[in-house]
């Protein structure tokens, strides 16, 4: 089942159970076509199972998950074939993945990984391994990007000049869902948000809805209000 | 099809870059060059002394004196180094996290298991470059070769192989970490011997289920005899081993429905196992013929119309009971497919039986008329047969009889090139292959 105009993403009630723990419970929200939502939550929350979930790797206990677009999950804390180069792993997923002529080289000026091209990636430091894998998610070609947590090991010039490079990809039209434990980083990237904590839903809204709802000035108070 | 050419190439530079597999390839030659290097050693010593003679014919017989010896060293790196390897490509994508990547595409976890069986399977067949030198050398030396057989050994090991691969990805698939999985697969390994074991103390239905296991189906191949059933027995082993894998290796699937799905894999194996047992069909590949009768007795044998009974009154390790089996029931089972014949013994060694009434007793049964005998040669059996199906043996011709290839010479170069060349140049290739980006 597809979700009404405008929303590429709707998750209803999703439930999901870790034998006696319930590690998400009855979680919805939307993702609106061409925004980024960030996905906000201490860790714990529930972030990468619910991206999990709607990605399809892990079977879901309760919910529903609907999308008018294919969508691609890049997971955290992964070293995919580290013994191949980044060049040859990303000609790999563009080959894979049927990416478009041109986003192969319009990715990897986008996020600098020019330099790292030789490199193995099972020899790149987490900052560098963070860039490549994003650069596989958007080489996927897939208009829904689900990546969790995208600035995890970066440093502030680097999680500057990617989250600017993810603006610019939701410019041309894809739409990328992240979860985010550095709530700074998330206001600088991010559309809109859903607040996660204890595998519930504690809000959704834009900076300027939830700051409001929560009576602060800032996202991080907002959220310690909403949490 | 893009897709599955850019799978092909990543599978081929992850075998490439497996450090297990050029271990393993390393391994193999010097392995296949003992084997290669005593069985010619073996070879040249025995036809230097007498020549040969007929009935003894056998002894020169390169599928029993070279290739079975020399693919014997595949036997044992297919049993303890390829599995690793296939872990190793299996495993590695999970422990990675490429898995998560991979399987985001609608290509069919199945077919992605395929074609990175398929590369094992190249990277096994670069492997056997090396009893592939060791035909060249035998070649070369003016050994005979005998296509026919030499083909069925390799089938048989391929075959064996294609298990290995299977069993490999099965156990990588179903369990959590890569040395859980060797474990899995060296206990699978061990189990199939136990059987062997029973099947020789005990017999009966161990007996039965012996005959499929690795061990015993590349012995049935190495003695120049294609099994029909085998064949399709271990194909279906390979396929449900793969099914198995890509059950266990899709990403989204709740325990239940995996469970479920591989209850139905596992219950149409055995469907395919009990169908496959059921053909008889079988090709005599060596030149000796030695596992068949004379054509002549075979032709005769097959004039026979009545239903064949054969009790044998051999305890399991008696080792009359062996020289029968594979002396004359074994021909006799591939003439006359109709032929029932059992086993009956009270213990499995038979020691304490040889005063019992009956016991080594051979009873034959053919349309009412009964024959006993105690002779257990082929050509016991043979006229027994014939004796009761009142039928004239056909005259034995000359032409029948194998006469070997006897070849006096030392395995000159063979040491050079098994345990300098090859460890030298695979070295050298791993060098290049590692640390190519």
């Amino acid at each position: 089942m597809r979700p009404a105009d405008g929303i590429c993403l709707r998750v209803s009630g999703l439930t999901k159970r870790y034998g006696g723990l319930r590690a998400l419970d009855a979680v919805s929200f939307e993702v609106r076509r061409g925004e980024v939502l960030g996905l906000i939550g201490p860790n714990g929350s529930g972030k990468t199972t619910l991206f999990e979930c709607i990605g399809g790797v892990l079977p879901l206990d309760a919910g529903r998950v609907e999308a008018d677009a294919a969508l691609f999950y890049l997971p955290d804390s992964i070293a995919p074939w580290p013994s191949q180069s980044v060049g040859w792993a990303l000609d790999f997923v563009a080959g894979y993945f049927g990416a478009p002529s041109g986003l192969r080289e319009a990715v990897i000026e986008a996020l600098a990984l020019a330099p790292l091209l030789t490199q193995r990636i099972g020899q790149l430091s987490k900052g560098q391994r963070k860039r490549a894998l994003l650069a596989v998610g958007l080489l996927t070609s897939r208009p829904l990007v689900l990546a969790d947590e995208p600035f995890d090991g970066l440093d502030l010039r680097q999680t500057r000049d990617v989250a600017e490079a993810l603006r610019s990809f939701a410019r041309d039209g894809r739409t990328l869902v992240l979860s985010i434990h550095q709530i700074n980083d998330a206001a600088r990237v991010c559309d809109r948000f859903v607040l996660l904590s204890g595998g519930t839903v504690r809000g959704e809204g834009t900076l300027s809805e939830l700051t409001a709802r929560a009576h602060t000035s800032t996202l991080e108070e907002a959220f310690l209000a909403l949490t | 099809m893009r897709s599955r050419k850019w799978l092909l190439a990543k599978e081929w530079r992850e075998l490439m870059a497996s450090r297990a597999w050029w271990l393993m390839l390393l391994a193999i030659g010097p392995l296949v060059g003992v084997s290669f290097i005593s069985a010619v050693t073996a070879y040249g010593e025995l036809s230097g002394v007498n020549g040969t003679a007929a009935g003894v014919g056998e002894a020169f017989s390169p599928l029993i004196g070279i290739w079975a010896p020399t693919f014997s060293a595949c036997e044992l790196a297919a049993a303890f180094l390829l599995p690793f390897v296939g872990i190793r490509l299996v495993a590695g994508d999970r422990q990675s996290g490429a898995l998560k990547i991979e399987l985001q595409h609608p290509l069919s976890s199945m077919t992605r298991l395929s074609i990175k069986a398929a590369v094992l399977m190249a990277g096994w067949l670069i492997a056997t470059i090396a009893p592939a030198i060791g035909v060249a050398l035998w070649a070369g030396y003016g050994g005979s070769i005998y296509a026919p057989e030499l083909l069925t050994v390799i089938a048989g090991h391929l075959l064996n192989a294609g298990l290995t691969i299977a069993l490999a990805a099965t156990a990588a698939a179903v369990t959590e970490h890569p040395a859980t999985a060797a474990i899995v697969t060296l206990t699978v390994t061990v189990g199939t011997w136990l059987i062997n074991f029973a099947a020789a103390v005990s017999g009966g239905w161990w007996e039965r289920a012996a005959a499929f296991t690795p061990t015993a189906m590349v012995a049935e191949f190495q003695r120049g005899l294609w099994r029909a059933d085998l064949t399709l027995v271990a194909i279906s082993l390979i396929v449900a081993g793969l099914a198995l894998a890509a059950i266990w290796l899709r990403i989204g699937d709740a325990v239940r429905r995996r469970l479920r799905r591989s209850a139905i894999v596992m219950g149409l194996l055995a469907l395919a196992i009990a169908g496959a047992a059921m053909v008889t069909a079988s090709w005599d590949a060596s030149e000796s013929r030695r596992n068949s009768f004379p054509e002549a007795a075979e032709a005769a044998l097959q004039s026979i119309k009545g239903d064949l009974r054969i009790e044998a009154h051999f305890a399991p390790e008696d080792p009359r009971r062996s020289d029968l089996e594979h002396g004359g029931f074994r021909k006799l089972r591939r003439a006359l497919p109709r032929v029932r014949i059992d086993y009956v013994s009270a213990t499995s060694v038979g020691l304490f039986e040889q005063t019992a009434d009956r016991y080594g007793e051979i009873w034959y049964e053919l349309d009412g008329r009964k024959l006993t005998s105690r002779v257990t040669t082929a050509e016991g059996v043979l006229e027994s047969v014939f004796t009761l199906a009142g039928i004239g043996a056909p005259p034995e011709s000359d032409e029948d009889v194998f006469r070997g290839h006897p070849l006096a010479v030392t395995p000159r170069g063979a040491g050079v090139l098994f345990y300098g060349v090859w460890p030298v140049s695979v070295a050298a290739l791993a060098f290049f292959m590692l640390r190519r980006k």
